[in-house]
């Protein structure tokens, strides 16, 4: 069929305004908030689930792929067309279809804002716990193609750990319901099994999410270390030694000096690591709490602890914390991060490795991460006009992410496999591993329609040519 | 289209060093009005910017589309508040809006109109004036009601934009140039007030009030009589020479010694005067001057915020909603000033979700892209109508008129005012002055006239 | 290929993978194996992952009916198997894996207990919040296998929530495994939700990691009682509308109280504590909280009177709460002609489905004895009968359908356990809120053949 014949489709399908077939208009589509990007040939911004249906069918008529997307805040090119086809873009559904704060649930449409929805339910003093960095952008579709985290996941779990019920259109035009509002169900655990799949098995259409309750009392602390061995020592000393913060982070000095800069938030610029740590709860176990850390800290050589004192102040640390990738853009055009995760008595080691890596590629590394859940989130720092710099980051990434997986851990926390990280999968799984989760992928999407060349490495007889994997960019 | 080499011609182009600080990270998206109301990547801030990348990169040509998405922005600017990299899109974006003036054809009335408002209207108090008074004429006269009546606005497709138009003042601020306004009793300090453009004609009893309320705060006030318009709506619009030559007016004419801030009462004025620095960057003989003068330039509310206020005889009990101008907020970064100054008249302060979302007003934009900006007025009437305010304050004479559009067409029950003017409506005059109410001001003529 | 492969071949092709000592055919072991009265040809008990994938390409290739089995708490649920040609028991699966308590993280085969994971970690002040009936006994490959969770899961969540990987064979007897050993983890597919709680019917666990979590130092219970479960549900709802945030928030029905007091002995009768006295007119609701004296001293001022006049606390508690926990098993101990579904709804229908179980077992002359965590939604409703002699079947059917009826269409009432001759009239399953398709599809994806726990699962 004619390109022509399938935008015609298309329009017929969800309205001619909602159809963008020009070259000048596609383009705003081949990136997404990693390096990763790919063209598509339309994009159509569907308003019903109906509407998602037709256009799956028309998809797996056609043979074409079809790949959703959120608001394009991924990091692993989740919503990148890699290899064309159409774009379904959730920004027309956009409704919270329903709060049901008796039951803390909401239904929501999968355009929702994640930071949208706390807003909107904070009169019934609940929130929804995932936390990415880029909430207040990213949709809740988003977040659960990707299985988002972010720095509250320490206490609150991911987002799958908040989801119980989706409607799913599938490949073929079916529309499916997994799960609702009761927290478990008969049968299979489909709802569970579905996040984070990365947009490879089906479509999300609407969404029942867990509300969780906004505590009593939240307790901000930074820690100031001079060194990044002692800050890390007391990341695993306060895990162990019972406490469990809702969020415990770290900033390495380098990193420290350009939020600064960017936030003026009040971080010290001549520190070498700083720990944001939060504990949120019962006013009274707060407090105790939070003395504990303090112990915990000092023990380890904290030259200074703060607290902040008031809601502004947290937001203030927070907001430090919160865009400090972007903050590390100010000292290059561009960045690569990664988001291995290791056990968290390894975080020292881990980051000394990941310092050699920085001197042996002549790279800078800045590190901020989820230190509670040994999330690694070492961001490399690069000018993507030299291709030399380009291939030497892809190395450093590769070699920490190995790294990583030495130490008994995995390749990504938080931000998913996508076409960035997919050809390093066989560092993690076997090729049994890999075929057994194919069956899944094939279960529900045989013909590859949905999404593909995505988060499976490339089989070995079409490697050749996606070697580079994510890396490179248009820019 | 061109592979090869950049699309872009003049040499204030939008430079890689620029654009390339957005990693595209998308944070800009949901505080942008145009991206919120249609939902297009196009339409954003990266978006935009990923177009302008295209164009320097000869992918995109400064053709419909781009014109289209970089026409549609308001500039409002709230993508810099929320970008983590630091990326200044303003510049970027007037900058393109340059490198469109010069490289695309617009419709030959649309440009004919552009040109008009920009290089004739705006660029002299003469024109200014003369346009105000056919306003006025037109409003008054009772052709307005004929107009309306008769539906031809309808017919003409105007009707909607007309409503936005300023309501021209009886008397203009004119007469008030060149004079100087003493403090009253122990003088704290002295500054120039620049008058704005359209609040000269529109806005008289504005400026009356921010020169009464800065003596009762005991500050001298002298208004040079060679300032022109900031030229903001003409850098924002792609006049950037235009615009230029506004400045170097202007530095000529604030450039006066031992004066402690240059005031204005319009967000949009003095965001524009704040960057007259980079504005006049290249030019050697004046770049200097214009950090200078960027430098001292204050909006009122935050200098009065910072100088502390004299406590003003009555208390303004009232349900106040503040809106964030944007180019107060997001361009100069004052949120707090505005909001201490409205607590320290005693209002019952409302907060709506997001104070710092655009109105829609964004300088010309209402007329110029008026559907989209009708739907984020709209968003924020919705806000505003949720505070169940008595009172919307704000602190730029755009974001006035369009509010007061939004509380005509809600049928809402509630005033539109500047922070300043419920200010002057606190401070009493003593017993002896009361007589001289009406005429406001004891004015003398300056004794020396600034070096030009 | 038929299931009349001789005996002797089974057990002596089993021998030859897991050893002579690990494989039977002898009726006088097997018999004690039975499901449901069904006796299995053969019994196996392999040694690691590389023997259970060589049972299942046996059977596999011979198309041979597989039930994987643990301690045998938990085998009573599911329909009844149309055969069973070869029990798969983890019981040599024991090894720790990895465990480094400074992670915490711990890494079992399925084999183990889950008495003896509390024995590892326990020294070093750690809680696996799974907290089943007969710890001794259950093992955590049953508990995946059932989804099965204790009074804990209303602070920590369920096995979904805090299993971070598991290593499995698949029905054709490949080794795979998904997820990973540390807390966080996104790549690749999350099997371990398609395994936790699929009942042996997609793939033979054999391994799993689990986030562990520290055990608070100071616990205490506040006890409230209320004449009305509308009462209790308010004050349910009261605590769930505070600050607190308590570990347990659990229901405890009259009739349940009497068969929680079976199982508690208090062990400091003259601790000097407020004693929570045995069976009762009154709903229970049990606020078990965790922290500091003043922690507990903001409890006792928000749960107010009715919650703070009974408290417990030391080993007691401890007691009291490994009672609770004991519930289901404890119920058929008491009548072993009972009959227990696992009920899970959203918030708000827990009341109108616990008034059903009432009614349900009023009308068919049973007692109905319930528990639950109330605060997430998931119950565990007995039915007792009141009666001498064992009531008919049709008494059973009735109560059920009765209480499926009132179900809203996203909960679930599972029968968990039920007097044999009562399961032949019903499916134990009964409706589920998740697509039967995409059920079925995986299923055939992972065990077309349907060898594992076959004619037991929903479908």
């Amino acid at each position: 069929m004619p390109r022509s014949r399938i935008s015609e489709e298309l329009r017929e399908i969800a309205g001619a305004e909602a159809v963008l077939d020009g070259a000048e208009d596609l383009m705003l589509y081949e990136y997404d908030a990693g390096l990763s990007t790919g063209t598509p040939q339309w994009v159509v911004f569907p308003e019903t689930t109906k509407q998602v249906s037709r256009i799956a069918q028309l998809a797996s008529r056609m043979n074409v792929p079809l790949v959703p997307r959120g608001a394009g805040t991924g990091l692993s090119g989740g919503s990148i067309p890699r290899a064309g086809g159409i774009v379904l873009v959730f920004s027309r559904m956009t409704k919270i279809l329903e709060i049901d704060a008796a039951n803390r649930r909401a239904v929501v449409q999968p355009g929702v804002v994640n930071a949208d929805l706390s807003a909107v339910v904070a009169r019934h003093g609940l929130f929804f716990a995932p936390d990415p960095a880029s909430q207040k952008a990213s949709t809740i579709g988003g977040n659960v193609a990707e299985n988002s985290g972010g720095p509250h996941t320490l206490a609150h779990g991911v987002t799958v750990n908040h989801i119980t019920g989706l409607e799913v259109v599938l490949p073929d035009g079916g529309v499916v319901q997994m799960g609702g509002k009761a927290a478990d169900s008969c049968g299979y655990d489909l709802t569970g099994l579905f996040v984070g799949t990365e947009g490879t098995v089906g479509i999300v259409t609407a969404i029942t999410v867990k509300l969780t309750k906004v505590a009593e009392a939240v307790e901000t602390l930074l820690a100031i270390f001079h060194t990044i061995d002692d800050a890390a020592n007391a990341v695993a000393s306060i895990t162990a030694g019972g406490i469990t913060p809702v969020a415990l982070e770290m900033l390495d000095g380098k990193t420290l000096r350009c939020v600064e800069e960017a936030t003026h938030a009040g971080y010290p610029m001549d520190s070498g690591a700083v720990l944001l740590i939060e504990l949120e709860g019962l006013r009274e176990a707060v407090t105790e709490q939070a003395e504990a850390v303090r112990a915990v800290c000092e023990r380890h050589n904290a030259r200074e602890m703060r607290r902040a004192a008031n809601e502004q102040e947290r937001q203030l640390l927070w907001k430090g914390r919160k865009t400090a990738f972007a903050a590390l853009g100010r000292l290059a055009p561009a960045y690569y991060t990664q988001d291995g995760v290791v056990p968290r008595s390894h975080i020292a080691k881990v980051l000394r490795y990941i310092e050699t890596v920085a001197q042996k590629c002549n790279l800078q590394i800045g590190n901020i991460f989820h230190a509670g859940d040994g999330n690694m989130h070492p961001c490399i720092l690069f000018d993507m006009r030299d291709p030399d710099q380009v291939k030497r980051t892809h190395e450093a990434g590769r070699m920490i992410l190995t790294y990583c997986v030495d130490c008994g851990g995995t390749i990504t926390g938080e931000h998913g496999v996508g076409m960035e990280k997919n050809e390093l999968m066989p560092l993690l799984f076997s090729e049994d591993d890999l075929e057994v989760m194919k069956w899944v992928h094939d279960a529900f999407n045989p013909k590859s329609v949905l999404n593909p060349q995505k988060l499976f490495p490339t089989p070995r007889s079409c490697r050749e040519t996606n070697v580079a994997g994510g890396i490179g960019g248009s820019r | 289209m061109n592979p090869r080499g950049s699309n872009f011609t003049g040499p204030d182009r939008p430079t890689w060093d620029l654009y390339s600080k957005c990693i595209h990270c998308g944070l800009c998206l949901q505080q942008c009005p145009t991206y919120r109301v249609l939902g297009r990547e196009a339409d954003s801030p990266r978006g935009r910017i990923y177009q302008v990348l295209q164009v320097d990169a000869g992918r995109l040509r400064i053709g419909d589309s781009f014109v289209t998405h970089m026409d549609r922005c308001l500039g409002c600017r709230a993508c810099e508040t929320a970008c983590p990299s630091g990326v200044q899109y303003g510049r970027i974006l007037e900058r393109a809006r340059a490198e469109i003036e010069s490289n695309y054809q617009r419709p030959w009335l649309e440009r004919r109109l552009r040109d008009w408002f920009f290089t004739r209207v705006l660029h002299r108090r003469k024109g200014l004036e003369r346009w105000a008074k056919w306003l006025r004429v037109y409003q008054r006269s009772g052709l307005q009601k004929v107009a309306r009546a008769s539906g031809m606005l309808k017919l003409l497709g105007l009707d909607k934009v007309e409503a936005l138009a300023p309501q021209v003042d009886r008397a203009f601020f004119f007469p008030h140039l060149g004079m100087l306004y003493p403090a009253e009793g122990e003088v704290r300090g002295r500054v120039l007030f620049h008058v704005g453009c359209i609040a000269s004609v529109a806005f008289t009893g504005l400026n009356e009030a921010t020169v009464r309320v800065l003596n009762k705060n005991g500050f001298e006030v002298f208004i040079p009589r060679a300032q022109r318009c900031c030229g903001a709506l003409q850098a924002h619009a792609g006049y950037r020479e235009e615009a230029q030559r506004m400045a170097r007016r202007n530095l000529r004419a604030f450039l006066e010694p031992n004066r402690d801030a240059i005031i204005t009462n319009s967000a949009g004025c003095s965001a524009m005067m704040k960057e007259y620095g980079d504005l006049l960057q290249d030019n050697p003989k004046y770049g200097e001057h214009g950090r200078d003068v960027a430098s001292k330039v204050k909006d009122v509310t935050e200098f009065l915020a910072e100088a502390g206020l004299r406590p003003p005889q009555r208390r303004l009990k009232a349900r106040v909603t503040y809106q964030d101008p944007c180019h107060l907020a997001h361009a100069q970064k004052v949120r707090s000033a505005p909001r201490e100054l409205l607590k320290a008249l005693g209002a019952e302060l409302v907060e709506m979700a997001h104070p710092d979302y655009c109105c829609g007003s964004a300088g010309t934009y209402n007329v110029t892209q008026n559907e989209l900006s009708m739907k984020i007025l709209e968003q924020k009437m919705d806000e505003v109508t949720q505070t169940r305010a008595e009172i919307i304050a704000t602190a730029n004479t755009g974001c006035m008129l369009q509010l007061r559009a939004g509380v005509k067409a809600r049928g809402l029950n509630a005033r539109v005012a500047h922070v300043i003017e419920l200010l002057n409506e606190a401070y009493e005059d003593p017993p002896a002055a009361a007589e001289e109410q009406h005429s406001r001001h004891r004015r003398k003529r300056a004794s020396h006239v600034p070096s030009s | 290929m038929s299931p009349t492969v001789a005996a002797a071949g089974l057990a002596r092709a089993l021998a030859a993978i897991a050893g002579e000592a690990y494989a039977t055919e002898d009726p006088a072991r097997t018999t004690s194996f039975a499901i449901d009265e069904v006796v299995p040809r053969a019994a196996v008990e392999p040694g690691s992952a590389a023997e259970v994938a060589a049972v299942l390409q046996y059977a596999h290739a011979r198309k041979l009916v597989v039930a994987p089995a643990g301690g045998f708490t938990h085998q009573h649920t599911g329909g009844i198997p149309e055969r069973v040609d070869i029990l798969l028991r983890t019981e040599r699966l024991k090894a720790v894996e990895h465990y480094d308590p400074g992670d915490m993280m711990i890494g079992v085969g399925v084999g183990t207990t889950v008495a003896e994971v509390e024995r590892k970690i326990g020294p070093h002040q750690q809680i696996l919040p799974l907290e089943t009936a007969q710890p001794e006994r259950s093992t955590i490959g049953g508990a995946l296998a059932t989804a099965t969770h204790g009074p804990l899961k209303h602070a920590y969540g369920g096995l979904r929530d805090y299993c971070t990987g598991v290593r499995f064979v698949t029905a054709d007897g490949k080794i795979a495994k998904a997820g990973a050993k540390v807390v966080k983890n996104v790549a690749g597919y999350d099997l371990m939700k398609l395994l936790i709680g699929s009942y042996g019917t997609m793939a033979v666990i054999t391994g799993a990691s689990f986030k562990l979590f520290p055990r608070p130092p100071q616990m205490r219970t506040f006890v409230a009682q209320f004449a009305r479960l509308a009462e209790a549900m308010t004050f349910r709802d009261h605590v769930l509308g505070s600050p607190l945030t308590p570990v347990c928030l659990e229901l405890v029905s009259p009739h349940a109280q009497a068969i929680v007091a079976e199982s508690f002995h208090p062990v400091s009768p003259n601790s000097g504590e407020t004693r929570v006295g045995p069976p009762g007119e009154t709903w229970r609701v049990l606020v078990r909280a965790a922290g500091s004296d003043r922690v507990l001293a903001r409890y006792r001022a928000e749960l107010g009177a009715a919650a703070a006049a009974s408290e417990m606390g030391g080993d007691d508690e401890a007691q009291m709460w490994r009672s609770v926990a004991e519930f289901p098993h404890t119920l058929f101990e008491r009548s072993r002609n009972a009959m227990l579904l696992r009920v899970d709804v959203a918030l708000q229908d827990v009341a109108p489905m616990l008034e059903a179980a009432e009614r349900a077992a009023l009308d068919n002359s049973f007692l109905c004895a319930a528990t639950g965590r109330i605060g997430v939604g998931s119950l565990l409703v007995g039915f007792a009968p009141i009666a001498v002699d064992p009531p008919s079947a049709m008494q059973y059917v009735n109560a059920v359908s009765y209480l499926r009826s009132m179900t809203p269409r996203d909960g679930s009432a599972i029968v968990l356990r039920c007097p044999l001759e009562a399961k032949r009239y019903f499916n134990v399953w009964g409706s589920t809120p998740n697509d039967i398709g995409t059920m079925k599809a995986l299923k055939r994806a992972f065990d077309g053949e349907d060898i594992l726990n076959r004619g037991r699962f929903l479908f």
